[in-house]
């Protein structure tokens, strides 16, 4: 288990991380989820060791890997948000030049580099320089060095950024099928509320530097377990009508996207009938109404009160 | 491990086109532009300007010469032969002699006698690539210390630094007549004088040849080793500025969690270097053995030196790595490659032969890499042997050293990853 404990890190231009507690257990898919800025990143390079704390320790089965680096190193695999290849280098050659630093014996670092190919789908796209290949196979490519030495935790810094779905779903599966088949822990750091509803087991919701949630899905959703979502359509939304909408005191996280707003409201409540009357009075045409079950980015929206990809 | 870094470090160098053009073309290209276009200045083939040379003479010869001549009547009998030889032997004689008597000198030096009086015009006007002032009593003295054991005279040369090549011939002359001087003394001092020895007249050509015996170093020959050891230097700017990409892009962070110990990594980073430096030497060089028939006599003292040199260049890159790393951009190699590889090209030599123009410059420029492989290899060009080598060898040895101590105490501990 890598454990983080009170983890703190501190810039001459801020705290970035804030006595952050955190951990991970064999086997596990632990989400990490936050906007930009939160400090995942940070966290993540404390994590691998790559820059040490302010305050606070990283450990491996309760062994403190700040003296001795390489204890955490042998386990992790970490892909990280920029693509760190060599752009004038095949996929092939990236991959033995990696497994080489990593004293891979040459053997089977023959197999290891077919089988993580196939992995990421890359095995019919060695030969080309990658710089001359699209985002998605960069990203993939990426992931595919992190997995070479067969790492027991991987720590994966959005992978998915800037990508074409289709590639962005591959790599989900990929992530999914090597949580499942190598037993691999990862930690999936991301600002796409989906992704890590889709893959993760638990998850630390995060937001100037520090952790303001976590727990498994179910948990998270639970805090806002008293409330509803509701989604209404209008048409000839006005001004006039937002504004006496944001002074109904029984809503709440009012967030209006065009014709669309989203507002959340306690459960039991009945608030149809003002609706209408609302937008009666400001010649509002009401096109749906529709009541949903939080989501994650509900209970990020409730829990700092902005949205997460803003 | 270490061999996969160093491979990979080639391959990247070797994929890129832009890198190659500035570290293998470019030289190629000014070696061969430099070398026909500057052909003629260096090759001896400019035209010289007349040499004016003014003459100043102190006190009356022919008195100076009859006093010693009474002088000498006391001490030994002075035949008529030898008497007309001794007045033919006197300084400012012999010097219009020297000239007059060589058909290449005399076509363009000119000794113009100038009164006493006009010293300080002459002086000042600066028609006259130099003046010889011979002082009162100098003829006197001058017999005197050659025959009779007296004191040695002296005369002032002025020369002009402002008609250097000119100033030079003059330089030579004078050497060649303070020569004479000595061997007229020795013939003397051995009483070969006094049985009735001709006196040999001067000949400058003496030096010349001396000179070309050596090997004449040609614009083709400056050039070649000139560019080389100049655009080697860009090749630890390039690295440098790579090494940094590999930071920029966290694939250095990849190295670190591969637990490759930052110190790895930049010997890494002198090892390629070096490598990449002798290859872009050896091409260069081969390229002029081919195109300019240059022969690399002693093959082993120039690998021996451009060894030497690569190894600095190693540490030049290390050092800017470890400033691109620690400042967290390529600055460093950026400033390297953009001015201060021309200012050691200017000190070093890589334009011109500096020393024709500032000596005190040419020396400083020694204690640049490539100025100090520069001359090393155009002494090499003169079949120079190891223990002339020795001086360029030791400045690069101290260079290396100090860059590579440098490197190793200025990278961040951790890579300076923040």
């Amino acid at each position: 288990m890598i454990e983080a404990v009170n983890l703190t890190k501190s810039f001459k231009s801020g705290v970035a991380v804030d006595h952050i507690n955190f951990y991970i257990e064999p086997g596990e898919i632990v989400g990490m989820l936050g906007p930009n800025g939160a400090g995942k990143s940070t966290t993540i390079a404390m994590l691998s060791t790559l820059i040490p704390p302010t305050e606070g320790d990283v450990l491996l089965h309760q062994k403190s890997v700040l003296k001795d680096q390489n204890l955490l190193r042998k386990v992790l695999g970490v892909v990280p948000q920029e693509i760190a290849l060599y752009g004038d280098l095949t996929a092939k050659e990236n991959l033995f030049f990696f497994g080489n630093l990593y004293k891979i014996p040459k053997k089977q670092l023959n197999e290891r580099v077919e089988i993580v190919l196939e992995q990421i789908g890359l095995e019919n796209e060695t030969k080309k320089l990658v710089k001359h290949y699209s985002g998605g196979m960069k990203r993939r490519l990426n992931i595919g060095v992190a997995l070479l030495h067969e790492p027991q935790y991987l720590i994966m810094d959005e992978p998915t950024v800037g990508i074409d779905p289709q590639s962005r779903n591959h790599i989900l599966e990929t992530v999914k099928k090597l949580n499942e088949q190598s037993n691999t822990a990862i930690i999936y750091t991301s600002h796409y509320m989906e992704e890590v509803e889709y893959l993760c087991n638990r998850i630390y919701i995060m937001d100037q530097g520090r952790i303001i949630a976590s727990g498994s899905k179910d948990e998270i959703k639970a805090i806002l377990s008293s409330e509803n979502t509701v989604v209404v359509k209008v048409n000839n939304n006005s001004n006039a009508f937002m504004n006496e909408l944001f002074n109904q005191p029984i809503l709440t996280n009012i967030k209006a996207d065009e014709d669309k707003i989203n507002f959340t409201i306690a459960k039991g409540v009945n608030f149809l009938p003002n609706l209408l009357s609302l937008c009666e009075r400001h010649n509002v045409l009401l096109k749906s109404f529709q009541m949903e079950e939080p989501t994650l980015e509900d209970v990020f929206l409730h829990l700092t009160g902005r949205a997460l990809r803003n | 491990m270490f061999l996969a870094l160093i491979q990979k470090q080639i391959k990247l160098l070797l994929r890129s086109p832009s890198e190659l053009l500035i570290l293998l073309a470019m030289p190629i290209g000014l070696i061969l532009i430099l070398s026909f276009a500057l052909g003629s200045i260096m090759n001896g083939d400019l035209e010289i300007t007349n040499v004016e040379i003014a003459l100043v003479q102190h006190g009356n010869e022919e008195e100076e010469i009859e006093a010693f001549f009474q002088k000498a009547n006391d001490t030994f009998p002075i035949a008529d032969e030898l008497r007309g030889q001794i007045a033919g032997m006197v300084p400012v004689k012999l010097l219009e002699e020297q000239i007059m008597e060589n058909d290449e000198l005399k076509e363009f030096v000119h000794i113009t006698k100038v009164n006493e009086k006009d010293i300080e015009r002459t002086r000042n006007n600066g028609e006259f690539s130099a003046i010889i002032e011979i002082p009162e009593n100098f003829t006197y003295d001058f017999l005197t210390y050659q025959f009779l054991n007296g004191e040695k005279p002296s005369f002032s040369v002025y020369l002009n630094e402002s008609k250097q090549i000119n100033s030079t011939i003059v330089q030579t002359l004078i050497n060649d007549f303070q020569h004479q001087y000595t061997l007229n003394k020795v013939l003397n001092e051995n009483g070969l004088l006094l049985e009735g020895m001709i006196v040999p007249s001067p000949e400058i050509t003496s030096t010349i040849n001396t000179i070309q015996s050596k090997g004449e170093i040609t614009s083709k020959i400056y050039y070649t080793f000139s560019m080389a050891v100049m655009f080697i230097l860009f090749t630890a700017g390039t690295i440098a500025s790579q090494a940094f990409l590999e930071k920029d892009s966290h694939i250095f962070d990849r190295m670190i969690l591969a637990r490759i110990r930052p110190i790895t990594y930049l010997f890494s980073i002198i090892i390629s270097t070096v490598i990449f430096a002798m290859v872009q030497m050896l091409i260069l060089f081969t390229f002029s053995y081919f195109a300019f028939n240059i022969t690399f006599n002693q093959l082993g003292l120039y690998l021996l030196l451009t060894f030497f040199l690569a190894i600095v260049v190693g540490g030049i890159a290390a050092v800017l790595s470890s400033l691109n790393y620690r400042n967290n951009s390529a600055s460093a190699s950026n400033v390297f490659s953009n001015a201060f590889v021309s200012i050691f090209a200017l000190l070093g030599g890589s334009f011109f032969n500096i020393s024709s123009i500032a000596p005190g410059m040419a020396k400083i420029g020694l204690l640049t890499p490539n100025g100090a492989a520069l001359d090393g290899y155009l002494k090499l060009t003169q079949q120079a042997s190891f223990s002339d080598l020795l001086p360029n060898l030791t400045n690069l040895s101290i260079l290396m050293i100090i860059l590579i101590v440098l490197a190793f105490l200025l990278f961040p501990k951790r890579g300076g990853i923040a």
